[in-house]
């Protein structure tokens, strides 16, 4: 299968901070990608660095075959990759649909058309009831929900989605699991940041870590589960503490 | 941003109808000069309220477009013969060109920042007209040469003639608004309004849209300083480039309702009322009155009706409906 | 030519002294609290009355009535941190800018219904006295302005930076979530940080009084001479805005020796647009927000 995502050499430094260094990885076409690591390795950093926000020291990003590296975020949301925030920015004067029809208008400028995407993808999401509703008043859940649910309207081809699951319960995280899959059956090209490892392991095939900006483990979960640099980096306190304590988030 | 259909067009037209028969009822110039200004500052109000309040970038620096406007219309009527009603979209270019240049300089900043060098370009542009004696009259500023009734120089006779032209730009400004706010363009100035970088990862380009609305309102605040020349007959940099036009611009939409389609105009409303009565109670010298009342209404509407009046009246309405036995629908909340 | 411009430096250093006690009320104000106050100029109006009023009423000269200015002033700025900022701090822009901004037309035009637009001056036995130095004036009332500004804005750092009030409210500065995390409390911190703002204010309304004429209006003057060297300070940065301010004092005054006496808000403002094209984040440092 053809390479949707892929990322050479990037790096990026603030003041004295090496926040991502050297990071090389890339994502076929429909596959789902995981990129974990502990706190402050890179994982966030590495978003903005591909969707625009922040321009790499050195490095390149190449999706579907276009450079990346120098375009604003709306043109990178223009060629088709579509981000979720950590902490979700919903906008909060605005109901539920008319979020949603904010993405969609992307790509249909006329506001009946946009009204029947959005009302799809709140539909997809399980948001459908709460469409009139005005963004702020969304529960945690729905306020991710929304979140996705606003980058799917823009018709994307690669999802990346920055710790979706975090602070919900293992109800939540399975529904949002749920959700995730069957975006994924249906060809989506996903990219996870996330620290959920039952999530990770139920959603990816292809697993990269990386540590103190670095990337220290890249394969499938068997390997990267095996990997001796994982294990005592990452998995050595964090996934020990999570098995132990029924596979909840580390 | 839509609203339910169903009696608003009758309202609507009925308001229409009222606005349109208004002067020939009421014939006395001194009310009639209020309702210009009502309209007047409406319309200013409207055309703030498009970057001001869908995008939410405070500027406090309008009075540069007005002046602009007005100094264009009148520098070609004076210098060169050229009838105001050309001179008034002529203003209204030269105020996009500027707006160019102010608003790359004043999009990278965000807030506080923004508003600053608004007021700043403002200014300048003020202290630059102040020194322009040779084409644009300096600090001294000039009459309009009365023409008396001289329509294709838009000057008139008849007051009402006036409220007509104002009455036409409000309804132009309210027009431009409610079918922005209805398209995708209103939809991406309050994403961006809210948050740039949150409406740039749904494919928002948040500076050409900025730009672009931008040139726009301040295309249409020249007009109204066109119109305010030829209204008043006289034109300087304190009067074209005043503070005082910055601010009842923002002022307005802020106490009316921010971001919304009639709250420049309930606005107006209110605060030329409130200045209308104390002018009649207290006589015309309490200079500091009125501002000192406006200042009162504004901290008021910010502590305890941030959104603005509209949603009070609307709350209000809507309790009446219900009152009225009409099961209340539950309306899509917007602005 | 050459004593024209040392001349022209002088004055703009004496009166960008004035200007430093704003501008650092300005962005002590944002550093801390967060909030541009648009009528920090009105303070200065306030304190020019009540020097005034002393002055006349009680014969007390502006210099000793600094030790009425500044305490009144400093209880005004807790009372107002207390009861207005303090309710918008959660809301956005709109409201954190348009509170302050309606404070300064309220005030402004309070002060031109009981005080008349007139200009009221004062008197004192210094207010024309002047020292020469080799051809060059310099008036005694400014001097004195300025030296007392720089005595005032020491003390303020010295405050800043030795006591446990002063450095909470530097850790408040620099990050608020952190130093609440540290056991500070915002509402007192942020309820001096406004007084002390308010204080330096009034100060520079007592310090002009010799010499500048007090007017409801007054306050327009210094605060856009202000906000210029707050923004080219950067926000929230004091030392850049006392650098800035006297920096802005220099220029507007070369610029009203130079251009023309009405060009020395021009020159300021070109400024300040140049220094926004060029690094929007002011001469001294990054971004506050």
């Amino acid at each position: 299968m053809a390479e949707a995502l892929v990322v050479r050499n990037l790096s990026k430094r603030f003041g004295g901070l090496r926040a991502v260094q050297d990071v090389s990885f890339s994502v076929r076409e429909g596959e789902t990608l995981a990129l974990i690591g502990p706190n402050g390795a890179g994982k966030t950093t590495s978003f903005n660095l591909i969707t625009g926000y922040f321009r790499p020291d050195a490095g390149s990003v190449l999706a579907f075959g276009r450079e990346l590296v120098g375009l604003r975020p709306h043109e990178v949301c223009a060629h088709g990759l579509a981000r979720t925030f950590q902490v979700a920015r919903p906008f909060g004067r605005m109901t539920v649909l008319a979020n949603v029809m904010t993405g969609a208008f992307l790509r249909h400028r006329k506001p009946d058309r946009a009204e029947m995407r959005a009302r799809e993808v709140l539909d997809f999401v399980g948001l459908a009831a709460r469409a009139d509703v005005p963004a702020r008043d969304l529960t945690t859940i729905d306020q991710r929900r929304l979140e996705m649910a606003r980058a799917l309207a823009t018709d994307p081809r690669l999802l990346l989605l920055d710790e979706v699951m975090a602070g919900l319960n293992p109800a939540e995280i399975d529904q949002a699991v749920a959700l995730v899959e069957k975006l994924s059956r249906r060809g989506l090209t996903v990219v996870v940041v996330e620290h959920v490892m039952r999530a990770v392991m139920a959603l990816a095939r292809h697993i990269v870590v990386l540590d103190h900006g670095q990337k220290i483990a890249d394969g499938d979960p068997a390997e990267v589960m095996a990997n001796e640099g994982v294990i005592r980096a990452y998995l050595g306190t964090g996934y020990a503490q999570a098995a132990a304590s029924g596979g909840g988030a580390c | 941003m839509r609203r339910p259909r169903g009696s608003g067009g009758l309202w609507l037209g009925a308001l229409i109808l009222a606005m349109l028969v208004l002067p020939q009822i009421v014939s006395n110039d001194f009310a009639i000069d209020i309702f210009i200004r009502v309209l007047l500052f409406a319309f200013i109000g409207v055309a703030w309220n498009l970057i001001g309040g869908y995008a939410r970038q405070l500027s406090l620096g309008h009075a540069a477009y007005f002046g602009l406007g007005a100094y264009t219309s009148t520098i070609l009527q004076i210098r060169f013969g050229v009838s105001p009603w050309i001179g008034m979209p002529a203003g209204g270019i030269v105020a996009m060109l500027a707006s160019l240049p102010i608003g790359s300089l004043c999009f990278r900043l965000r807030g506080p920042y923004f508003a600053i060098a608004t007021i700043a370009t403002a200014q300048v542009l003020m202290l630059l007209f102040l020194k322009f004696r040779d084409f644009a009259w300096g600090a001294e500023g000039t009459t309009i040469p009365d023409l008396g009734n001289a329509p294709l120089m838009m000057q008139f006779e008849a007051k009402s003639a006036y409220y007509y032209i104002a009455l036409a730009l409000l309804a132009i400004g309210l027009a431009i608004t409610a079918w922005i706010e209805r398209s995708w363009i209103g939809y991406y100035l309050v994403a961006v309004g809210e948050d740039e970088d949150a409406a740039e990862a749904v494919g928002v380009n948040a500076l050409r849209i900025k730009r672009n609305i931008y040139l726009v309102s301040a295309f249409l605040t020249a007009l109204a300083g066109t119109f305010y020349v030829q209204y008043i007959y006289f034109i300087d940099p304190n009067t074209a480039f005043s503070f005082n036009i910055s601010v009842e611009a923002a002022l307005v939409s802020i106490v009316g309702g921010i971001g919304t389609l009639w709250g420049p105009v309930l606005g107006t409303v209110l605060l030329e009322a409130t200045s209308a009565l104390l002018q009649s109670w207290l006589g015309g010298s309490h200079g500091g009155v009125q501002l000192t009342v406006y200042g009162l209404i504004l901290i008021a509407v910010i502590l305890w009706r941030p959104a603005g009046l509209l949603g009070v009246l609307t709350d209000v309405y809507r309790r009446l409906l219900r009152a009225g036995a009409t099961p209340a629908k539950a309306a899509p909340i917007d602005g | 030519m050459l004593t024209a411009v040392a001349q022209a430096i002088v004055n703009g250093l004496l009166i960008g002294g004035i200007y430093s006690l704003v501008s650092i009320g300005v962005t002590l104000i944002f550093g801390v609290v967060k909030i541009v106050n648009f009528a920090q100029g009105e303070f200065v109006m306030i304190g020019m009355y009540i020097s005034f009023f002393l002055a006349t009423r009680f014969g007390i000269d502006p210099l000793v009535s600094l030790a009425v200015s500044m305490p009144v002033l400093f209880v005004i700025g807790m009372l107002l941190q207390h009861f207005l900022i303090r309710r918008v701090l959660a809301l956005g822009d709109m409201p954190q800018i348009f509170l302050t901004f309606a404070l300064s037309l309220l005030l402004m035009n309070v002060a031109l219904l009981l005080f008349t637009a007139n200009y009221r001056t004062v008197e004192t036995p210094y207010s024309e006295a002047a020292i020469h130095l080799g051809g060059i004036t310099v008036a005694v009332a400014k001097l004195i302005a300025f030296v007392v500004a720089m005595v005032l804005s020491l003390v303020l750092w010295v405050f800043l930076h030795a006591t446990d009030l002063g450095k909470a409210m530097r850790a408040a500065a620099q990050n608020r979530d952190v130093a609440m995390l540290m056991g500070i409390n915002p509402d007192r911190v942020f309820a001096v940080a406004v007084g002390v703002s308010l204080a330096l204010a009034g100060a520079a309304g007592s310090l002009l009084m010799p010499f500048y004429p007090a007017y409801p209006m007054v306050g327009q003057v210094f605060v856009l001479m202000a906000f210029v060297a707050v923004v080219l300070g950067t926000l929230g940065n004091v030392t850049g805005a006392l650098i800035a301010s006297l920096m802005m004092g220099v220029a507007e005054s070369l610029g009203i020796q130079f251009v023309g006496a009405d060009s020395g808000l021009i020159v300021v403002f070109a400024m300040l647009l140049l220094t926004l094209a060029v690094r929007p984040s002011g001469l001294f440092g990054g971004w506050t927000r």
